[in-house]
């Protein structure tokens, strides 16, 4: 147990030691001209935190990323930290970088200053003193290697979705593959949307969700992510198609100088795997690149005069009627809605309505569009139409829908028609009053084709911001919710006031105060059988209200029934039917009477809250 | 002799083709006597005349919050759109969007307010004095009915206070608020894009229906309700 325990002190000592603290710095040349950079790699050996460049006047210092290696030989992992900056001036001179620190653990280490002397922008870069390629910096070579090193961390490539075809036409939106090809075992992080590289070709509707796939080419396997988009152009010729993507894309330094690999025994202790293993420890370099495709040429055809149909608006693609809708009855001068629905593949953005045929007899008004997607890349889809028109000639008439547009599968120009339909048309022929009375008014000659006219009468002031969006809305909302809350209140009270049983209660307290009233009016007047009379009604309607009886059937009986024979209550009604049978009218009322009348009361009112 | 109006004389500046002009004429009887849909409409025709659509699809947009129902209106805007080939956004069922735009949200708003007060006032009504129950009940279901459609229709239209209309030709839209940071694309020109925060001279922009939104020069865009 103790060799062991030593075993593995011994261990993590070594591990300790392996990862001992240093920094190197150095720059890739010794001069530069102004306004170009050297390249300065810091090379850290333990975990460290990034180190602190020191600010020199002049100086500019740009990061150009880091990377990671990790190794372990013979049971010691050591690690080491690259980072790679740019370093140049625009002002000429001799530059001095002060030691770079960083910390190691709880260690602070420095590297040695560095020298960098900027030359005049217009003197040659000596060829001698150029400081060799430090190992383990490719960046240094890739920098200078141009579109080769730049293909390193991939590239677009986009193609005519239409293998068969290498040209578009004007107007036409013609479906691309658009694909990055990354290194297979690279990581990428897009950071920008695909776009054109020049102002040839605009690009519509690019898939939001791309395909990835694994793909050979050149003998290299690579991550292969696939956008379908389309393409439009707007003037004929010969144009590069070139798009970009910003990615930053990691991959692995193959350059990199190779640690032996250390032998172990078993199946893939083989130098043959020796290739995979270099591969598998390679350490990633990561760079901010703008991944293009080649200057691909499309050509772009300009739409043939030859064949052009009168009807043709510049719609681009294949498009059929779905739907055709026009009223089977009409009178001159009166407009009517025709409805139209036309489906297909291409350029709806450039799709007019169709128009009736013949179109002599009618005046037609621009209308209402309105498309729905067929795809998520908006190539295909329907279109729906709704215009007015007003027939001009009166008559039976057969009429239908013609639309014209330009087929680059067929490279022709198609006119589609729906069905014939026979319509009439009562009124009188008004092609030659509305020519004669018309108005002669000179038409701009640059006005926009189809454009409605100007609007000749002031409307009334509006105004752009929603009522909504205005401060008045809450105090409106308020004020109905308070107005609610009072017919609330309001109601509640009315409801309160017109209760029954408060009503019935309140009756019952006047009819006992008026009782008592008289019983003591009686007493002071010496009438003792009024005096019982009274004060016994006055018991009668307390108990009435207790017993939820009419104050008339509660007699000695019932009084004796529900209370105790000695209780105050009964003994008074004994007492007072003893009065009203004796039939002594006057006299004194004893004060033992109205003691008892008093006790009587006490025990049958209720404690006052 | 009567004298012509302004908006006569801005009109004969249309008719006679100087649309530059007419554009002019249009913003001042805006600037004096404010927001009018009419005009706003004939300030678009001269721009789309001149083919400036992005102001053109502007000042219809603002024409359209006031009135919203002109066939006119609707046709030319129609016809700029086309011209740039910007396709209005429907992010909702067409039928339904034909339903909550077929009124302003001003006009929603009002009918929202009238609604709740409606409301309200029945309920005073009701503290105070015995309406026939029929009578408040068809009421109140009725003002209730509206206030929660138009409400729903203020919810689904909330956005359209930050919109927003792309005035230049492939106005990039940048990653970063500032003139050398890399371009991540471009809005076209008429495009309607939801507006949000200004940093310096350039706007935070989404481009709807895309995934297209970064910072955008301000001096490319102009916001619908604010004139």
């Amino acid at each position: 147990m103790q060799s062991l325990m030593r075993a593995l002190a011994a261990f993590i000592l070594l591990t300790h030691l392996s990862a001992a603290a240093e920094i190197q710095a150095q720059l890739d040349r010794e001069s530069v001209p102004a306004g170009n950079g050297a390249l300065l790699t810091v090379r850290i050996e333990g975990r460290a935190q990034p180190p602190v460049i020191p600010a020199v006047p002049n100086l500019i210092v740009n990061s150009r990323g880091q990377s990671t290696q990790m190794q372990m030989v013979n049971g010691m992992t050591s690690v080491s930290t690259t980072y790679t900056y740019a370093v140049g001036s625009n002002a000429p001179g001799d530059y001095v970088i002060p030691p770079i620190e960083a910390m190691v653990g709880n260690q602070k280490v420095a590297s040695q200053p560095l020298k960098l002397k900027v030359l005049d922008s217009g003197a040659a870069q000596p060829p001698a003193g150029m400081a060799p390629t430090p190992p383990g910096m490719p960046q240094a070579a890739e920098e200078e290697s141009g579109d080769a090193g730049e293909k390193r961390f991939g590239f677009l490539t986009v193609e005519l979705a239409d293998s068969e075809r290498n040209h578009v036409y004007v107007g036409e939106i013609a479906p691309v593959r658009i694909r990055a090809w990354l290194p297979a075992d690279s990581r990428a992080n897009l950071r920008s949307g695909i776009q054109p590289e020049g102002k040839a070709f605009t690009l519509h509707n690019v898939s939001d969700q791309p395909q990835q796939t694994q793909e050979m080419r050149d003998g290299k396997r690579y991550l292969v992510v696939t956008w379908f988009g389309g393409i439009s152009a707007t003037k004929a010729g010969k144009f590069p198609a070139s798009l970009s993507v910003n990615a930053t894309v990691a991959v692995r330094d193959a350059s990199a100088p190779k640690q032996p690999r250390r032998r172990m025994g078993g199946p893939f202790d083989d130098p043959f795997f020796d290739s995979v293993f270099d591969q598998m420890n390679a350490p990633m370099i990561q760079k901010d690149v703008t991944l293009k495709s080649d200057d691909q040429e499309i050509e772009v055809r300009a739409l043939p005069t030859e064949g052009r149909p009168a009807g043709f608006t510049g719609a681009v693609g294949e498009f059929k009627f779905d739907r055709a809708e026009i009223p089977n009855r009409w009178k001159t001068g009166e407009p009517q809605q025709i409805t139209a629905q036309l489906s297909g593949s291409g350029n709806f953005a450039l799709m007019n309505a169709p128009e009736l045929s013949p179109a002599d007899p009618w005046k037609t008004y621009p209308g209402k569009d309105q498309f729905s997607a067929g795809d998520q890349a908006s190539f295909s889809g329907s279109k729906l139409f709704r215009f007015s028109a007003v027939p001009r000639k009166g008559g039976a008439q057969e009429v239908s829908l013609a639309f014209s547009y330009f087929d680059p599968a067929k490279e022709s120009y198609e006119t589609i028609r729906s069905p014939v339909q026979k319509i009439e048309v009562t009124g009188e022929d008004l092609v030659e009053v509305e020519t004669a009375a018309a108005p002669v008014v000179k038409e701009p000659e640059k006005k926009a084709a189809g454009l409605v006219g100007q609007h000749r009468e002031m409307s009334r002031s509006g105004s752009l911001v929603p009522l909504v969006s205005r401060p008045e809305f809450p105090r409106i909302l308020s004020l109905a919710g308070a107005l609610g809350v009072l017919g609330g209140i309001l109601a509640a009270w009315r409801n309160h006031r017109a209760n029954p049983e408060r009503l019935a209660r309140r009756a019952l307290e006047k009819a006992t105060r008026q009782a008592l009233d008289l019983a003591v009016r009686s007493a002071a007047a010496g009438e003792v059988s009024a005096y019982f009379g009274a004060a016994r009604l006055a018991l009668q309607h307390q108990l009435s209200g207790l017993w939820n009886q009419p104050a008339q059937a509660i007699t000695l009986a019932e009084v004796q029934a529900r209370l105790a024979p000695d209780s105050p209550v009964a003994r008074f009604f004994q007492e007072a039917d003893r009065h009203e049978y004796s039939r002594q009218g006057t006299g004194e009322v004893l004060p033992q009477w109205r003691a008892l009348f008093d006790d009587a009361m006490a025990s049958i009112t209720p404690p006052t809250r | 002799m009567v004298s012509a109006t302004p908006l006569e004389q801005a009109n004969q500046l249309h008719q006679s083709g100087d649309f530059a002009a007419a554009a002019s004429a249009y913003e001042a009887i805006l600037q004096q006597g404010g927001p009018r849909a009419s005009i706003y409409y004939n300030l678009g025709n001269s721009y789309q005349s001149l083919k400036k659509y992005g102001p053109a699809i502007l000042a219809y947009e603002r024409a359209r919050v006031i009135d919203p129902r002109d066939p006119d209106l609707l046709a030319n805007l129609a016809l700029a759109r086309k011209a740039v080939a910007v396709v209005e956004d429907v992010t909702i069922h067409p039928w339904v969007h034909a339903v909550v735009h077929y009124l302003s949200r001003n006009e929603w708003s009002w009918i929202v307010a009238g609604a709740a007060l409606t409301l309200g006032g029945l309920g005073l009504a009701c503290g105070v004095v015995r309406l026939p129950r029929r009578f408040s009940f068809a009421a109140a279901i009725l003002a209730s009915l509206l206030l929660g459609l138009g409400a729903g229709v203020l919810y689904l239209r909330k956005g359209e206070s930050t919109h927003g209309v792309v005035l230049s030709e492939n106005a990039a839209v940048r990653i970063s608020p500032f003139e050398k940071a890399d371009s991540i694309g471009t809005a076209a020109q008429g495009r309607v894009v939801k507006m949000g925060a200004k940093r310096g001279d350039f706007q935070y922009v989404e481009v709807p229906g895309s995934s297209l939104q970064g910072w955008l020069a301000a001096k490319d865009l102009a916001r619908v309700l604010s004139p």
